[in-house]
């Protein structure tokens, strides 16, 4: 449109030229035969060259003024046409806002007076976009048009990503006079297809995907792995809902979950279920969406392999435990039989050869009990007898029990905090082989007459043992490694003091799978103190989750 | 004497099991190979007290104890079963088909008898 102003200017002012010049060529023809002055070749020539020049200067100047006038028609009347369909804006040379339409007001939030004359910076939503503003700004200086994806940000520092348009504006002078930009709302039609990425991947999941409507109980989607085990298709399921499946138990079981969902105003649940036969770890979120109807998100995690696989290892151990505990009870009994002279007299030396057999088979056997728990551990079958315990009477009732330990090893072993009741949740006989552990291995590594402290603090939602001793200390590069199984210690005679090698390494487990946590702190030639911590209350899944973590 | 009936397929356990008894002279044993053994031998024959072996090739110690618990003189006669340390619930499920209690192996032969004394005692 402009070229052709310019085109119609032009041929005007050609017109303008020839008529000019044909009128100076007439007016200086007659002044010349008219006029007899003595000034008439003045007369003659000096309008003629103001008919030539002055007429198409003049018209040139008076079309030129026109075509602005024109361009500078309120921009208001051209945006009333674009107003209805897309969000329109112009700034000014100054980078300023100049003119808004009505589109800009319902996709932003802001009111015309609220950005009228403000930098249009205030509009983008972030530096990444003002940055991009300053590029699209240097090819619209020259004259380029601009086209792509901004991101701008709503009154309510939302993001209102946008389709744009952007043309430059010169002023008559040629001078940069600012841009309009025209711009399509993008962000309902990423949102479509950010939830169509989403259900193609919903699709290639192997875990069973429903999503069902929370009152009419519809479903509102399967994916690809539920159609297959239904034997529906996209058209078929569309019209199905919970109580069209053939197994009125699981239904009953998802169903009720779903209304305590509803009913406690949880978001999440977890359960068990068998449902046409297949195992499942079944997890329910409910979907709440303002304007939206509530709908249930159900995944299904098939587990057939799992306790499968669970069972196998169940049917291992107990073979191996078998296996390794018969032989070794022939071997136990007949030398504790011999031992106890039920077959008569021994020699001194026989007597003595035979201790040493009997003892280290009692150290086969807390390998073995070891190396079970720990197989136990990883498997995932470790029970816990979870009960209300008082554990300063535990700790109290270890002590005593280990007062051989006191007197072999000539030891001060001092209680602390366990003058008052300390209860909790957890499992007595596993936190007893703990700190029974503990305790023997302060015996072992103290020197006689040292002492030894047992520590209860209660922390609140948490009870605190430990145990400290006046011993060598952990070497500083060994310290990293003291909860790994077999962890040799350098100038650490594991026989001679006794041990297995795997009790930290078992006692982590236990504190990890009772839902506590476990450690040490040790200096050399200072001492030792080994501590656990376990929580109060019931730990249900927590610990159920850290024993799957633990396990591996 | 306690009349007591020992289910164990290891010939070497049995032996030490018999000598550990024999020495308190408090014990009169019956020894069974195995399951289907002790089935027989109990047909005429009521001990005070069962030492059953878990895992036994054929019948097992808790499958030949259900068939023993089927018979009228054996309903009420105490069992005790030799395992490997069980868990809790394994051994809440011994207890609820009718076992009275259960010794670890390796059992420590010097203290069989009082264990087995403290059981029925308790039973």
């Amino acid at each position: 449109m402009m070229s052709k102003t310019i085109q119609n200017i032009e041929l005007k002012s050609r017109v303008a030229l020839l008529s000019g010049t044909s009128m100076a060529a007439t007016w200086y023809f007659i002044a010349k035969n008219i006029v007899t002055a003595p000034y008439a070749e003045l007369a003659a020539v000096l309008p003629a060259i103001g008919f030539a020049a002055l007429l198409p200067t003049v018209v040139m100047l008076r079309e030129s003024k026109r075509a602005v006038r024109a361009s500078r028609q309120p921009l208001s009347q051209r945006l009333e046409v674009l107003s209805k369909h897309v969000i329109v804006n112009v700034v000014d040379n100054k980078h300023c806002l100049a003119e808004v339409n009505e589109e800009f007001e319902k996709a932003t939030g802001y009111t015309q007076e609220e950005v009228l004359g403000k930098p249009v910076s205030m509009i983008y939503f972030d530096n990444h976009a003002r940055k991009d503003a300053d590029e699209i700004r240097t090819g619209l200086m020259q004259g380029k048009t601009w086209q792509g994806e901004t991101a701008l940000r709503r009154k309510d520092g939302t993001l209102l990503l946008t389709h744009t348009t952007v043309i430059p504006l010169f002023n008559a002078d040629g001078s940069w006079g600012g841009s309009i930009s025209a711009r399509t709302d993008m962000t309902r039609v990423n949102q479509l297809m950010a939830e169509q990425e989403t259900v193609e991947s919903l699709d290639e999941l192997r875990d069973d995907i429903w999503i069902v409507d929370a009152e009419s109980e519809r479903f509102s989607y399967l994916n690809r792995a539920a159609m297959a085990r239904f034997g529906w298709d996209i058209e078929t399921y569309k019209e199905k809902s919970l109580g069209d499946l053939a197994d009125g138990e699981a239904v009953q079981m998802i169903a009720e979950a779903c209304r305590r969902l509803e009913d406690t105003g949880e978001t999440l649940t977890h359960f068990q279920l068998t449902l046409l036969g297949v195992p499942f770890d079944a997890s329910i979120k409910f979907l709440k969406v303002a304007n939206k109807k509530n709908r249930f998100l159900i995944m299904l995690n098939d587990i057939s392999a799992r306790l499968e696989d669970e069972s196998r290892k169940s049917e291992f151990i107990s073979m191996v435990s078998h296996e390794l505990r018969s032989p070794l009870t022939s071997i136990k009994g007949s030398m504790g039989l011999l031992l106890s002279k039920a077959a008569g007299d021994i020699p001194e030396k026989a007597l003595a050869l035979l201790e040493i057999a009997h003892r280290n088979a009692d150290r086969l056997v807390l390998i073995i009990n070891d190396i079970l728990d720990l197989e136990k551990i990883s498997a995932g079958q470790m029970e816990f007898d979870l009960q209300d315990v008082d554990l300063s009477e535990l700790v109290e009732e270890t002590n005593r029990a280990n007062a051989m330990l006191r007197q072999r090893f000539a030891l001060d072993i001092r209680l602390e905090g366990t003058d008052r009741p300390l209860h909790l949740q957890t499992d007595p006989n596993r936190v007893i082989q703990v700190l029974t552990n503990f305790l023997s291995n302060a015996c072992k590594f103290s020197q006689p007459n040292s002492r030894i402290d047992i520590k209860v603090d209660d922390l609140g939602p948490d009870i605190r043992v430990a145990v400290r001793d006046e011993g060598p200390g952990i070497p500083a590069k060994d310290q990293h490694k003291i909860f790994e199984r077999f962890a040799d210690l350098e100038n650490s005679d594991r026989t001679a003091k006794g041990g297995t090698g795997l009790g930290l390494s078992i006692c982590k487990a236990i504190i990890e799978g009772l839902g506590g946590t476990i450690g040490f702190e040790s200096q050399e030639g200072v001492g030792t103190t080994f501590f656990f911590i376990l929580p109060k209350g019931h730990f249900a899944r927590d610990a159920q989750e850290t024993l799957m973590r633990v396990a591996s | 004497m306690i009349k007591l009936l020992h289910v164990e397929d290891d010939a070497d356990i049995r032996e030490i099991a018999q000598m550990s008894l024999d020495m308190t002279g408090e014990f009169e044993v019956v020894q069974c190979e195995s399951g289907e053994d002790a089935l027989r031998q109990v047909q005429d024959y009521t001990p005070d007290v069962m030492l059953l072996d878990m895992m036994m090739p054929g019948m097992t110690g808790r499958q030949t104890l259900e068939k023993m618990r089927e018979m009228p003189h054996l309903q009420e006669v105490p069992a005790i079963f030799m395992t490997a340390r069980a868990q809790q619930s394994e051994q809440d499920e011994l207890r609820e088909i009718g076992a009275s209690d259960v010794i670890s192996k390796p059992f420590d032969p010097m203290s069989l008898a009082d264990q087995i004394k403290q059981i029925i005692g308790k039973a």
